[in-house]
């Protein structure tokens, strides 16, 4: 398991940004090569991501679902479960997300296995902490 | 053996030009080294008695990949073609590549130029130095290692930065020589 904090600041209202990762048509592709590729419900969607590395790609497809919400303290739980497309590998990750005025937190447990996971668990935290701080950069314009 | 005199042409018939590449960052492990041959080229040796010149063309969309080592697993076609592509569209874009001699100096044995000049590379103009030796077996071979960023072009990197071609690339001739002077 590895877990990750970081912060991000969208300079917009808490209620404001609240809102918007609550929508995962538009917290999803903030994801770099991340999409949805279904809303099942309000909560909930099925998505991939798309990760190149260099000549390859390694795509994970998977469900994305908002499991707690806290409307009063501005605090979401969010539950990626994704499997490697064509492999043996897994993506899992809870993702807290607590928000104050013009930003906010995010907390990541994430469980990397396959493939991705063989190269270590330096790589994995250094690849994922790249991922996620692309991500805060780009929840700036959600 | 010395090289002849003369004025000689050198292309892809004659022999291969080839950069390597290799790899840093925290997810080096994912990426490969690369072995790329320029397969549009053309060199010329003036050697016929004047200031002796070198000078070498590239076509910077003729790169084709050869080897891949190391990475999680080996590179297919498709693998091949899209760092192909890579380099056509981030790196080099189709850009000039031409290197000018300013100075040659051959060894006592004739068998060896020492080659300085300078290299424009998409735009951007640096110094650059080497040797050229002629082998027993009639081949003229060469290296110079060049770094990416002295050209102004930023190594191609991916995995959120984690995995980067190093910016150190190894340029190398390898050709065989004209029989006799002139050719």
């Amino acid at each position: 398991m590895v877990e990750l904090d970081h912060s991000f600041s969208t300079g917009k209202p808490e209620d404001y940004t609240w809102e918007a990762i609550l929508d995962l048509d538009r917290l999803i592709p903030c994801v770099q090569g991340g999409r949805v590729v279904e809303r099942t419900s309000p909560t909930s969607a099925k998505a991939e991501i798309k990760v190149k590395m260099g000549a390859m790609a390694m795509t994970f497809t998977g469900t994305v679902e908002v499991v707690e919400q806290d409307d009063d303290a501005h605090r979401a739980l969010m539950r990626v479960r994704a499997r490697e497309a064509g492999g043996q590998g897994h993506a899992n990750a809870d993702v807290t997300f607590a928000l104050s005025d013009g930003g906010g937190t995010i907390h990541t447990a994430a469980q990397i296995t396959g493939k991705a996971a063989s190269m270590g668990e330096g790589v994995v935290v250094s690849v994922l902490d790249g991922l996620i701080r692309d991500f805060t950069q780009r929840l700036q314009a959600i | 053996m010395p090289i002849p005199t003369g004025r000689h042409t050198l292309g892809p018939d004659d022999g291969t030009l080839t950069v390597r590449t290799g790899r840093t960052g925290a997810a080096s492990k994912a990426g490969h080294d690369l072995l790329i041959e320029v397969t549009s080229w053309r060199a010329t040796l003036d050697l016929d008695g004047g200031e002796p010149a070198v000078t070498l063309t590239a076509d910077a969309r003729s790169l084709r990949v050869r080897e891949g080592s190391g990475g999680m697993s080996a590179l297919d076609d498709d693998d091949r073609a899209n760092i192909e592509q890579t380099i056509d569209d981030e790196v080099l874009r189709g850009g000039a590549i031409e290197f000018r001699s300013s100075g040659v100096e051959p060894s006592a044995d004739g068998a060896a130029l020492r080659v300085e000049g300078d290299l424009d590379l998409l735009g951007t103009r640096r110094p650059v130095a080497f040797d050229l030796t002629a082998g027993d077996d009639g081949r003229l071979t060469g290296r110079a290692r060049l770094r990416q960023t002295d050209f102004g072009l930023k190594p191609y990197s991916a995995l959120f930065g984690t995995l980067k071609v190093a910016d150190e690339v190894e340029v190398a001739v390898d050709a065989r020589l004209p029989a006799a002077a002139g050719t």
